[in-house]
């Protein structure tokens, strides 16, 4: 049985919040929901550098759904809507949700939503602050993202492009991927090449490599959530005129 | 959903039952099979981003639902490519401003009253007017422009056509949108050069100027973090701190536009220190060459007495494009005639050193080397410590910066390889070249060119003909003509005296421009300096304006006739870029939405139907060959004859074209494309066949490894009409032509901003301090995705201002005011963000918003259309002609008053 992860390095990340947006696009999530946030850590406004001139420094942090070993979300649930699977995915069935919102309060990283309205609603919302006149939107059917439902082994519903009203949302590692042996979109559209995506229990994978061998950290390690998805520290090199500079040949 | 409890377990079993004798039966799979057939169709997306990335568009019931970067490079490394904007193109495609049908205009320009009419009524009105305007002013006086080509070398490449077959004017998007660096031509005698993306991992020593390439390229932005990986250094020069500064070993703060003081400083420690790659030079550049000192220009072999003779014998076997120069050779210690057609070299000529030269005429005049001039000039003017006051932004900073000078200079003169990026947001000033020519030198003198991971890259725009496309784009071998963006937008100065002294070539429309024909780009936004083009279409100037887009931009609003036309997941185009050496197709994953059509057809349509209004029966004749194949127009022609016309058909007819068109193309492109069918892009990008180690793009390669001349062909320029900008053949660094003298630019030296500008006009120096950079958003691609929902949904759907911190206090703002930048031509309104990595003096506005956004402000309002003199002693279109400097603008800030909802 797979246990799945994620590790990002955030030398890598570049703070293009492509992940953010191929998440939205693949899930089919409207405009107000955002399953995965690209922030600037220190700053309020994105690509904006924290400290004071010259000492400025500029870190990008991406946050999925941690899919935590010891989730308070799964233990503050009153009706078991969410749990971990035994492949390690934290998810909702939207069926059971009954939109109490404990999990929200629970869950220390924010990383899930409630809908309080339709998607149509949010749509139309949407649009109107982008400043579109009409409500063209008259096209029920037509939704970006991924358009199947998708249930797990025992029936329940974990995706589903119609975002259902008075339910609590988050990322699935894109679990109507993933099931099908497919990476999540985020990974598959990272274009700096900063995530892996793997098994956690096999120490042959690139994941279980990078735990060994890298300097990694989990965000808020000391609340005791036990985070599947692991961050390469952020590295630089030491002092400047570093390099021993000689005359080639 | 709706499926109650009761019949949730029913359906669990039947699917169980299906699925446990599956053979693909796997834990927690999937018990609900997909209703619907799912088709995959791999495009490249294609705005002007030189991305071009392969997207996978994943087809259910007619309609892309979702793309996923195709990530199918042969270099694995190159995979996956895509961004946030390609992601989310669906929002473009399937969104509120998409085009439908073809309009004809009713209101006034830019209020956006349109009809609705049909294609015919459409075409019918535009060859209508068109024809008139030829036949009053001239087809010249007619101005075509299409976006950077490297986007789709079908469809622009019709428009393109279409303008060769009745002689119209061309606007060269190149030089248009300020993106071609003009340092490039007059050093080199090319359009531009780069690095292959990949190469960046090559580079020991990485120094990027002004390039926010994190967010300008992302993505290629991961090689730069990768190159680190791998031990590589990363310095950052820049005004301000962006994200690729954060990720750089060093940030180097630098005063707004003094580029060229910092690399002449560099340079000038590098000659102190001879860390100069001698023989390098001595092979390469025009460094040995002797320059009269009483004329300062070159000195010619013809001109010397004991020379001449051999010069005219000489000269009888070289190309007209060529010219005899003289060195001193130092093994056999007498002048020498270099051979401007080859770089081999059996001579050693002096780099140093004065001399004294019998001329022809009977004078005895000094010369020296052009080393020799370039060390006394940079001995002189840029040493650390003169540079240093130039560049700190703080006078405290002096001595540091000194240090840090000389320091650099060291490292980039021996870490090898070392690659240079000058980024747009540099050169986009008016003495931009200067900064390059200047830059260009660190590169040449330490003898990075022609390696892997070496050289200078200018990466702004797809515009990069890579091989030759004459066959589509020109009609039966026509000529195109063309017209320069800022000589039409600035009529003062083209008909002011010093235009007149220099102007030896560039042409320009007897009767002015009268029509503009345009596609797949929002002029009306993004090159309205001044607010001169709305002008010119208010006050009717402009007597008529055609506009292809897929959709409503602010252009069309501004336009008579607007044609809908479709993205690159409804049509097959070949798409090729500059950051990487790969040729891709793009193809239909769905129809064309509504009543939209593939730009090919109708420019063939205008074609038609211009011919018969215009009574000219040769082009009637031949008006059946503008697709490639006559067959395809025939066959519509017919259908339309027997009343079996549709749009369907002329759709599939046009396809069937396009892939013609494309096949063409490479058919006839030559080497680097020899072999490569569209069989085989269909599968997926295929790497030009570049004659180098592993076709690997690297730059003068065959200059500096098989000693070719100077420059190597820059299509689809004919090589005359380049080669004469280097005439020596070589690397040229001293630039002798008279505009040169009379600017005192014959060396690459630094010269600040706004004073041979801006300040030139009274009481602007005290009144608009701030440099206004329009730099490229994340969020966009210019303008292409200003009205995308989920980009403006990261951006709080606010157009912002970023400030420092400082600044904003003194002038009393508060982060999240709504400010107004503005001068004495126009004003742009943003929210203001305190960004304490920005310069005092720089306020930054993100180009690309659609003005509805701005409440109908443009930042280019606030720009203006300077012409530099030197920039159109030679006309060859987008190579060396007028580049717009889009930074070359002194703004000021303010409240925004009297505005709603602020």
């Amino acid at each position: 049985m797979p246990k799945f992860g994620m590790v990002i390095d955030l030398n890598r990340c570049i703070g293009c919040r492509s992940c953010a947006v191929v998440c939205k696009i693949h899930n089919s999530l409207p405009p107000g929901t955002w399953w995965q946030r690209v922030e600037t850590v220190g700053s309020t406004e994105h690509m904006v550098p924290s400290g004071e001139n010259p000492d400025v420094s500029e870190t990008f942090l991406p946050v999925p759904c941690m899919h935590c070993e010891n989730a308070p979300c799964v233990k503050a649930c009153p009706v078991g809507a969410t749990w971990q699977r035994e492949d390690g995915i934290v998810l909702v069935d939207y069926e059971r949700c009954i939109g109490c919102r404990y999990c929200m309060t629970a869950c220390p990283y924010g990383v899930r939503q409630f809908n309080w309205q339709d998607s149509r609603a949010s749509f139309k919302e949407g649009f109107k602050a982008a400043g579109f006149e009409e409500d063209w939107f008259k096209d029920k059917e037509y939704r970006y993202g991924y358009p199947f439902d998708h249930k797990t082994g025992d029936g329940r519903i974990v995706y589903t492009p119609k975002r259902p009203k008075g339910v609590v949302e988050k990322c699935t590692f894109c679990v109507q991927y993933v099931d099908k042996g497919l990476l999540p979109a985020c990974v598959r559209g990272c274009s700096g090449n900063a995530r892996t995506f793997g098994d956690l229990n096999d120490p042959d994978s690139d994941i279980s490599k990078i735990l060994r061998g890298r300097n990694v950290f989990k965000l808020l390690a000391d609340l005791g959530t036990e985070p599947k998805v692991f961050y390469i520290a952020p590295t630089r090199k030491e002092g400047k005129g570093g390099i021993n500079y000689g005359k080639e040949l | 959903m709706g499926v109650s409890r009761r019949n949730f377990l029913k359906i669990c079993a039947v699917g169980t039952a299906a699925a446990a004798g599956s053979r693909y039966f796997r834990p927690a799979q999937s018990a609900v099979r997909e209703e619907g057939t799912v088709e995959y169709v791999r495009s490249t997306c294609s705005p002007n981003c030189t991305g071009a990335c392969g997207f996978n568009a994943m087809v259910y019931k007619g309609r892309i639902v979702t793309l996923t970067q195709a990530a199918d490079y042969p270099e694995q490394e190159y995979n996956p490519r895509g961004c946030l904007r390609g992601q989310s193109t669906l929002n473009l495609m399937y969104g509120p401003d998409r085009l439908k049908q073809p309009l004809i205009r009713v209101g006034k320009r830019g209020e956006g009253k349109f009809k609705a009419v049909s294609w015919d009524e459409a075409l019918d009105h535009v060859a209508d007017r068109l024809a008139d305007i030829m036949k009053k002013y001239g087809p010249e006086s007619v101005a075509s422009m299409i976006q950077v080509p490297g986007t789709g070398y079908v469809h622009k490449g019709a428009l393109m056509r279409l303008s060769s077959l009745y002689e119209w004017s061309v606007l060269h998007a190149y030089t248009m949108n300020g993106d071609l660096p003009a340092f490039w031509p007059m050093t080199f005698g090319v359009q531009t050069e780069e690095l292959e993306t990949l190469e960046w991992t090559n580079s020991r020593y990485t120094a990027i100027f002004g390039s926010n390439a994190l967010v300008t390229r992302v993505p290629d932005a991961k090689f730069i973090s990768i190159g680190r990986e791998n031990g590589a250094k990363f310095i950052m020069v820049d005004p301000n701190y962006t994200p690729t500064a954060a990720k750089a070993d060093e940030w180097i703060q630098i005063n707004p536009a003094t580029d060229a003081a910092m690399a002449l400083g560099i340079v000038n420690v590098i000659l102190e220190e001879k860390l100069y790659d001698e023989e390098f030079i001595k092979t390469n550049t025009d460094m040995p060459l002797l320059v009269r000192l009483d004329t300062q220009k070159k000195l010619m072999a013809s001109e010397v007495k004991e020379l001449s003779g051999r010069a005219e014998e000489y000269r009888k076997k070289i190309p007209e494009y060529r010219d005899l120069f003289v060195v001193y050779n130092n093994a056999a210690r007498a002048l020498f005639i270099p051979d401007p057609e080859s770089l081999n070299r059996n001579f050693d000529p002096a780099l140093e050193g004065e001399f004294e030269v019998n001329l022809v005429s009977g004078q005895r005049v000094k010369v020296k080397t052009v080393f020799q001039l370039l060390k006394e000039s940079v001995s002189k003017e840029y040493a650390p410590e003169k540079a240093a006051r130039v560049i700190a932004p703080d006078a405290s900073k002096i001595k540091a910066y000194t240090e840090t000078i000389r320091r650099l200079a060291r490292e980039m003169a021996t870490t090898k390889p070392l690659h240079i990026i000058y980024g747009a947001s540099n050169y986009q000033w008016f003495h931009g070249d200067l900064k390059g020519r200047a830059l260009a030198l660190i590169v040449v003198l330490t003898g990075n060119l022609g390696k892997s991971g070496a050289g200078i890259s200018t990466y702004a725009g797809q515009y990069r003909v890579r091989w030759p496309l004459g066959a589509w784009w020109n009609f039966k071998e026509k000529k195109n003509k063309w017209v320069t963006y800022l000589l039409w937008l600035n009529d003062e100065y083209r008909n002011g005296p010093e235009f007149k002294k220099y102007n030896k070539e560039t042409p320009y429309p007897k009767n002015g421009v009268k029509a503009f024909v345009y596609g797949w780009g929002n002029p009306f936004d993004q090159h309205n300096m001044s607010n001169r083009m709305r002008e010119k279409a208010a006050n009717g100037e402009l007597e008529l304006i055609v506009a292809c887009d897929f959709q409503m931009s602010t252009s069309c609003l501004w336009s008579d006739v607007v044609l809908p036309g479709v993205a690159w997941y409804e049509k097959y185009d070949l798409t090729a870029t500059v950051s990487h050496p790969y040729v891709q197709l793009q193809q239909p994953a769905v129809e064309p939405l509504f009543q939209c059509m593939p730009e090919i057809w109708y420019y063939k349509e205008i074609a038609h139907r211009i011919a018969r209004r215009l009574g000219n029966e040769e082009i009637l004749k031949q008006v059946e060959e503008f697709y490639p194949d006559p067959k395809h127009f025939r066959k519509e022609e017919e259908a339309r004859k027997n009343g079996t016309w549709t749009l369907k058909l002329a759709r599939e007819i046009a396809q069937d074209a396009s892939l013609e068109a494309a096949e063409l193309m490479l058919r006839t492109g030559g080497e680097q494309v020899e072999g490569i069918t569209v069989e085989m892009l269909k599968k997926g990008p295929v790497r030009l066949k570049i004659p180098t180690p592993g076709n690997r793009q690297l730059m003068f390669w065959e200059q500096v490894e098989l000693k070719q001349p100077y420059p190597p062909v820059s299509y689809p320029a004919p090589l005359p009409k380049t080669a004469r900008f280097v005439k020596s053949g070589r690397i040229e660094f001293y630039k002798d032509e008279d505009v040169f003298i009379d600017l005192g630019e014959t060396l690459p030296m630094h010269k600040a901003p706004f004073v041979d500008s801006e300040h030139r006009t009274a009481g602007i120096k005290d009144k608009y301090t701030f440099a206004l950079v329009t730099r490229n958003a994340l969020y966009r691609v210019h303008s292409t995705h200003s009205n995308n929902m989920t980009m403006l949904e990261l951006q709080n759907f606010k157009p912002k201002v970023w400030i420092n911190p400082k600044a904003l206090e003194e002038k009393r703002l508060k982060e999240g005011d709504l400010v107004e930048v503005f001068n004495n031509r126009g004003k742009v309104y943003g929210y203001a963000v305190a960004d304490p990595g920005l310069h005092h003096d720089v306020l930054i506005f993100e180009e690309g918003w659609w003005s509805r956004y701005t409440r109908n402000t443009s930042y280019n309002t606030l720009t203006y259309p300077w012409i530099k003199a030197s920039h159109y002693i030679y006309f060859v279109p987008g190579v060396w002609e007028p580049t717009t400097a889009w930074n070359e603008t002194a703004v000021d800030v303010k409240k925004a008053e009297g505005v709603e909802n602020a």
